[in-house]
């Protein structure tokens, strides 16, 4: 049997997937170089290795799936742009390029859960055995972490922490869909920050690694220095996060049910997450029924701003966006300076 | 009332849609296999499939090789006996061809008949026509295996290419790669998904501008064993291949006598694999060749005056 092992840490972003791919590193399994670099939203490292996110960006964008996307057919779009020969290619030679460095691999990036069956099948066309750790964080954490470094999508509103709940189920339920019957983990990120010795030991041992399983007391010492349990900064309850409560009860069950996983990886929890699945996928697509006028003056609106630039027209101001009775508030003098100022002074003698 | 009776008035094989019944559906991928006489492929056929859909429906219609058998001991050794059901169907099915035509479609003699009575006793929302001789390919299993849950929030027929392998012996075989075989396998289950009949079988309807998702050319092998001689009758019925619809069909023929006659290579399209010392040249061609091979598979396609026919 082939010593090679490819570790894919997966999850929702912003749930200690980082922590765990660095733990790992630091203990000696090998994250593919170069890696993106650290900054404030990050400031212990990514642990990404920079061509699969880049990889990874590129294959989303064909399936035009976003990296927290609610849509549950959004697996279907990128699980059919998983299937490319060329891609396959493409991702076994870059893996086997890495095994040449070290047998044992961790790869990590958010986007790693939509395309989990391309990278399945070109670890075993490099005859390595793949295995996945999946990081559980509590939604309301998740969420209000996201909100917190990535911003609020809709302005002054819970629209944005909405959309991410939403995303956040559809991206959970369908990791542990997708990772099922597979060698796999749930490691909850509590658990990793009170005591990593625990959850990290038991992967060496379930994952058969030998950068775990011989870590010397120098790595062990080098990850308690790692990882910083003032790294869970963002902790917050659903009293902070304004979200609908049926969109609530899901998110809350499906923590509860991953969480029952985490402990115990039987049929009856996985049968627990098929019907939670079900239900999300029916709220999901009620909700898309309720909104679909929204989608209709979407499309309308793309397809003329797209017939407009076919014509070869201008876009549209920003001022004519402004509704006329809003422009019509500002005094005739302060329209004529602003005008000046953006360049756009109106020829002599028009009103 | 059953949804359609069968001709003969035999109850026992009315059809019945778990939909008109009020059973319910579950989200998942069921495979359905109608054979005869398929002992000596299920042990190939059975294994990918069972580690990719959710369950298994095999219809036994009069084997006298132990099929059944060989299924339920195959289910077994994956582990998938709770996932098997086997079903009888013990009424005499018309070949394809003329005598399908001179069949009316309710009657249990029917290929309509048959398969809407086989599909009713499907209980998940999809489900997959599949031939007791067409192998997966590992990679296919993982696609097909994440399929069973990706479909379940759209509403999408699957067509999958196949690849006619022609065992001559233990390490050598034929493979065809003039033609992709591209036929649509997995459907929704619902009552725009049932058969009709066609002139020469039955075929699966679909509403209009139902979504369509081909996949990748080498995932299947469609496994023909020289010495069982399939094509014996054809040669003795002289069936008239000028017609477009059984061009495949003739392609099959075509390559069985080649390969007979001794002469494969003046043919084209045929590519032959040796298997390594020691490895079932089936196994060689699904688990290790064809990924290895580059793209396209199939170089070759339909005469150009067949295409436009083929393809409406």
């Amino acid at each position: 049997m082939s010593n090679r092992r490819v570790v894919f840490v997966v999850g929702s972003g912003r749930s200690g997937t980082s922590t765990m791919a660095g733990t790992l590193r630091t203990l000696g399994l090998h994250v593919p170089q170069p890696e993106v670099v650290a900054d404030a939203t990050n400031p212990k490292g990514f642990g990404e290795p920079r061509w699969v996110v880049d990889l990874h960006t590129e294959l989303l964008q064909r399936s035009n799936v976003q990296v927290s996307d609610a849509r549950p057919r959004a697996w279907l779009d990128t699980g059919t742009t998983s299937g490319d020969h060329a891609t396959r290619e493409r991702v076994a030679t870059w893996l086997e390029e890495q095994f040449s460095v070290a047998d044992e691999l961790v790869v990590k990036d958010p986007r790693a859960s939509w395309f989990l069956g391309l990278w399945r099948a070109a670890a075993d066309r490099c005859d390595a055995t793949s295995s996945y750790v999946t990081m559980l964080r509590p939604v309301t954490e998740v969420v209000g972490s996201k909100q917190t470094y990535y911003g609020q999508m809709g302005a002054g509103s819970d629209q944005g922490a909405i959309t991410r709940t939403a995303a956040w189920v559809n991206m959970m339920l369908h990791t542990e869909r997708a990772t099922r019957g597979q060698q796999r983990a749930f490691v909850r990120y509590g658990d990793l920050l009170d005591d990593w010795t625990q959850p990290v030991f038991a992967l060496g041992e379930a994952f058969d690694l030998a950068g775990v399983k011989t870590a010397m007391a120098v790595d062990i010492a080098e990850v308690h220095r790692f990882i910083d349990p003032s790294l869970r900064r963002v902790t917050m309850t659903w009293d902070d996060i304004g979200v609908p409560d049926r969109l609530r009860d899901l998110a809350d069950e499906t923590w509860q049910a991953l969480d029952a996983i985490a402990s115990d990886d039987s049929a009856k929890n996985q049968e627990w997450c098929d019907q939670l699945r079900t239900a999300y996928a029916g709220q999901y697509a009620e909700a898309e029924a309720f909104a679909h006028s929204t989608v209709v003056a979407q499309r309308r609106t793309a397809a003329a701003q797209a017939r407009r630039e076919a014509a070869g027209q201008p876009a549209r101001s920003a001022a004519d966006h402004v509704p006329h009775a809003v422009r019509a508030l500002v005094p005739p003098a302060a329209r004529q300076k602003l005008r000046k100022a953006m360049g756009r002074e109106r020829p002599q003698g028009s009103a | 009332m059953p949804d359609i009776a069968s001709l003969e008035g035999d109850p026992a094989y009315d059809v019945t849609w778990p939909w008109t019944s009020g059973e319910p559906l579950v989200p998942g991928l069921t495979c359905v296999f109608r054979v005869r006489n398929e002992a000596r492929n299920l042990p190939w056929v059975l294994p990918p499939i069972f580690a990719a859909v959710d369950h298994v429906l095999l219809v036994d219609n009069g084997s006298d090789d132990g099929t059944a058998d060989v299924a339920r001991r195959v289910a077994g050794e994956c582990g998938a006996g709770d996932r098997l059901t086997v079903l009888d169907y013990p009424h005499r099915v018309s070949r394809a061809g003329g005598e399908h035509l001179a069949t009316p479609a309710t009657s249990v003699h029917s290929l309509t008949h048959f398969y809407n009575w086989c599909f009713s006793h499907v209980r998940t929302t999809y489900s997959m026509k599949w031939d007791g001789d067409m192998v997966l390919t590992p990679e296919g299993t993982g696609i097909l295996r994440d399929l069973a849950w990706q479909l379940q929030s759209a509403r999408a027929i699957v067509a999958m290419p196949r690849h006619p392998l022609t065992v001559v012996d233990e390490s050598t075989g034929w493979l065809d790669l003039s033609l992709r075989f591209l036929e649509p396998w997995v459907y929704p289950m619902g009552p725009d998904f049932t058969f009709v009949k066609a002139f020469d079988w039955e075929l699966r309807e679909f509403p209009p501008g139902v979504e369509r998702i081909v996949l990748q050319q080498g995932l299947v092998l469609e496994v023909k064993w020289l010495d069982a001689d399939e094509y014996a009758h054809w040669r003795r019925d002289g069936v008239d291949f000028t017609n477009t619809r059984l061009y495949r069909k003739l392609r099959e023929f075509e390559v069985d006598e080649a390969i007979r006659n001794g002469d494969p290579e003046a043919l084209g399209g045929l590519v032959k694999v040796t298997a390594p010392e020691g490895v079932h040249i089936i196994d060689h061609v699904s688990r290790d060749w064809l990924w290895r091979q580059p793209r396209p598979l199939v170089q070759h396609s339909l005469p150009a005056t067949l295409k436009e026919r083929v393809r409406p």
